[in-house]
């Protein structure tokens, strides 16, 4: 029996790649001064801190301060997600380059590009000059950075379609508009608006961080409650938190649901 | 004459869906105060952001921003590779298709549920208060982000795999860990990869913004300069993250092409 | 060696699968299922190694009694009995020895196995089995560059490096060729005659289980409609078994 050798090359990869992520993390961590002790005296400290937030405040008082914020970081949310997917969905019309030809096209993609790499935090902060702290200058950053988001996401759904409708309503007479709407619209539209929902989810925790600079929302409670070390009522914070975020998740996620299995309409 | 059918009814989302999610959206443009009036009146402060935002001080930014740019990066590459390594087994049980155990798959999904709902900044702060200020409560921050979003991305496609190569490894007599090992693991790899540079990116993003709360990196140095309105430093500083993430981002784009 | 003692099966959901199944395979045997699809076949099958556990009845091979087994005895039973499936069931992404190496799995110890470790004499075990279906050259190649016949003959060296003492195959032509599909059933023909292994085949093309069957046993409705020699087999009892005149597609053809 002739047995055969194994290749070379799988083995070497298999232990490059792997040695280059061992010293990657030990690179980063000396660079950070992240020490061994340090990193087994974390749990006690995360320990005491959550062993600090219980009993959560369940006062009256708390909850007339939090549960407005919750709802000021709800509605950021939404409000910058409708002017997102609003926006976007023309301009995603424009990015896709089946649809508008050339520098066109290409020019919107990069446009969306440098909108998108800003973080809705920094945008926060250009805007607080000039809207000033509250709950407008949330919705602004949210939403801009989601026309961003969604633009590209919704040009590579309009760059993925089938072109076979188009072509069959061309064939018998339709105008370029008719392609458009009996064409393109209905495939793109399920998978195009559950990317709105989606958005949705990512810009409620988005919205709720934004408090932190003073831009509206839950974030600005938390870091209060924080830096006055009340921490049973930061817990509150963090638990109402996570009630919003869970119900709208499941919320979105079911429509979402929905929408991609096309029950829109009853039969 | 021909029997017509009768028009399908528009399902329930349909109808008090859109109808609500419209009224919904024009409260809530209310509850924000959004006035526009109020809003071009208040234009005109754009002088004191744009202004100095496009007088970039660039040799500041160079000389105070790079070892912070350093900080952001490492602290990029640390917790997206702890926090990935340790989502990686943590998906197989938040899996139905490799957990059997009902009650152990409701705890791990939970799990993974609950650390998502917790926007990145939340863990940053939390972890400050806990560890102190400083690059290492941001590596344990963005530790937990990762393995949320690898957690949710691994076990969805650990959920759509191919039975078949299991019950083969199953049918031979192999333990239930030998299966999930050797039949199902090697088939969600190149997704792990793809999933993994993906989160990486993502870190890097968010790791500028750690600092904003004390948690190291660039933010920090943001934070400080926005108080005293110093846009004209800011600016060059957010172009040269701007391309340091872009930069990362093809490459990240390219690397997954190969794998893939 | 096998025996099935009223073994019936029901999915949940109330799909019946196999009505009082009442079945004895000597050591030895070459036996060829054949049925519509949805006959039981399948099922049939997965009782002998538990894949599929009967709402009633009992399995025994060996006079162990694999229905009610323990989790460490039916990991025994498993090990003694190798599996084919018709779409082979080999892990795409890994080389043709490490999915051959999967049927020793049962012998080596979880961290070995997850290690990569193998034992010298488990791979020994494992290149002699290629070496059998021919395709040793082909060790370190990844499975998914392999034509189907080639991926199939993985799937009869994994079995066969378990040392088995029966070989169930499921369909295993069912997504080949005509040429490719009677190589592979002579594997299996080959492996039975000259290692003594029970085989027991599920196959819906008439022609082959005529050409290649010693024992043929028809399903019908999850009931056992035919037992006997394949030579006896008259065209009334195939439609029997069918409940239909034979067709076309029911005949692989020479190609």
């Amino acid at each position: 029996m002739n047995l055969p050798k194994q290749p070379l090359n799988q083995k070497i990869f298999k232990y490059s790649i792997t040695s280059l992520i061992i010293l990657a993390s030990l690179w980063s961590a000396a660079g950070l001064e992240i020490t061994l002790d340090r990193i087994i005296d974390a749990p006690k400290q995360i320990g005491i801190l959550v062993g600090a937030m219980f009993p959560l405040d369940l006062s009256q008082e708390a909850f007339s301060r939090i549960i407005p914020k919750v709802f000021e970081s709800l509605f950021i949310a939404w409000a910058g997600t409708v002017i997102g997917s609003f926006f976007s969905f023309p301009i995603s019309f424009l990015a896709a380059n089946n649809f508008t030809k050339g520098i066109v096209s290409k020019a919107t993609k990069q446009i969306l590009n440098i909108i998108r790499a800003f973080p809705e935090l920094i945008l926060a902060f250009i805007f607080l000059p000039i809207t000033g702290l509250g709950p407008l200058t949330g919705t602004l950053a949210i939403g801009i950075h989601s026309i961003g988001t969604l633009g590209k996401l919704s040009s590579e759904v309009i760059e993925g379609i089938d072109e076979g409708p188009l072509e069959a309503i061309k064939s018998s007479g339709g105008s370029k508009i008719n392609e458009l709407t009996f064409g393109i619209i209905p495939q793109v539209m399920p998978t195009i608006t559950s990317y709105w929902l989606y958005r949705f989810e990512i810009n409620l925790r988005a919205s709720a961080v934004l408090g932190v600079v003073g831009a509206g929302g839950v974030g600005q409670e938390l870091i209060n409650q924080l830096r006055f070390r009340d921490f049973p009522r930061a817990g509150t914070v963090l638990v109402c938190t996570i009630v919003l975020v869970l119900t709208a998740d499941a919320v979105s996620a079911a429509i979402r649901n929905r929408i991609i299995k096309g029950k829109l309409v009853k039969s | 004459m021909i029997n017509i059918p009768p028009k399908p009814k528009a399902s329930y989302l349909a109808k008090i869906g859109l109808p609500f999610a419209f009224m919904f959206s024009i409260f809530s443009f209310n509850m924000i105060d959004f006035n526009f009036s109020d809003f071009q009146n208040n234009l005109q402060n754009r002088k004191i952001v744009t202004e100095p935002l496009f007088n970039p001080k660039w040799q500041w930014a160079w000389d105070n921003t790079s070892s912070a740019l350093l900080e952001t990066i490492q602290i990029a590459i640390l917790a997206s590779i702890i926090g990935c390594a340790i989502a990686l087994p943590l998906s197989f049980y938040a899996s139905r298709a490799t957990n059997l155990n009902k009650f152990s798959y409701f705890l791990y999904k939970s799990f993974l549920n609950l650390v998502r709902t917790i926007p990145d900044l939340f863990w940053a702060m939390m972890f400050t208060v806990a560890v102190g200020i400083g690059p290492f409560a941001g590596v344990l921050a963005l530790v937990m982000f990762s393995l949320a979003i690898m957690g949710k991305l691994l076990s969805e496609t650990i959920d759509s795999i191919d039975p078949g190569p299991m019950e083969a490894a199953k049918a031979t007599g192999a333990s239930h860990n030998q299966t999930v090992f050797t039949s199902a693991l090697p088939q969600v790899l190149p997704n792990f990869t793809a999933y993994f540079l993906y989160i990486f990116e993502l870190c890097i993003r968010a790791s500028v913004i750690l600092g904003l709360v004390g948690a190291g990196g660039v933010g920090r140095i943001i934070e400080t300069q926005r108080i005293f309105l110093r846009f004209d430093r800011i600016s060059p500083i957010i172009v040269i993250i701007l391309a340091v993430v872009i930069l990362i981002e093809q490459f990240s784009v390219w690397i997954r092409k190969r794998i893939l | 060696m096998i025996k099935f003692e009223n073994v019936n099966v029901t999915y949940p959901g109330g799909v019946v699968a196999l009505k009082d199944i009442n079945l004895e395979i000597k050591e030895g045997d070459f036996i060829i299922i054949v049925g519509l699809s949805g006959a039981g076949k399948s099922t049939l099958l997965r009782t002998i190694n538990n894949l599929v556990k009967p709402s009633s009845g009992t399995v025994y091979l060996e006079g162990a009694d694999v229905t009610n087994a323990k989790k460490k005895e039916l990991k025994l039973i498993r090990s003694k009995i190798g599996m084919i499936f018709q779409t082979f069931n080999l892990v795409n992404r890994s080389t043709v020895l490490k999915n051959v190496l999967t049927g020793r799995l049962s012998n080596v110890s979880t961290i070995k196995s997850i290690l990569g470790l193998w034992p010298k004499d488990e791979k020994k075990l494992a290149f002699e089995a290629l070496n059998q279906v021919e395709i040793l050259e082909k060790a370190y190649v990844r499975a998914s560059n392999l034509s189907g016949g080639q991926q199939q003959r993985v799937g009869i060296a994994r079995a066969l490096s378990q040392k088995p003492k029966v070989m169930l195959a499921d369909e295993p032509v069912a997504s080949l060729d005509p040429i490719t599909s009677r190589v592979v059933m002579s594997y299996l023909k080959k492996i039975n005659t000259e290692l003594g292994i029970t085989t027991i085949v599920n196959l819906h093309f008439l022609d082959l289980a005529k050409e290649f069957g010693d024992r043929l046993i028809g399903l019908r409705d999850g009931k056992l409609v035919f037992d006997g020699n394949v030579n006896e087999v008259s065209d009334d009892d195939f439609e029997n078994i069918y409940g239909r005149s034979i067709k076309s597609s029911d005949l692989i053809g020479d190609d």
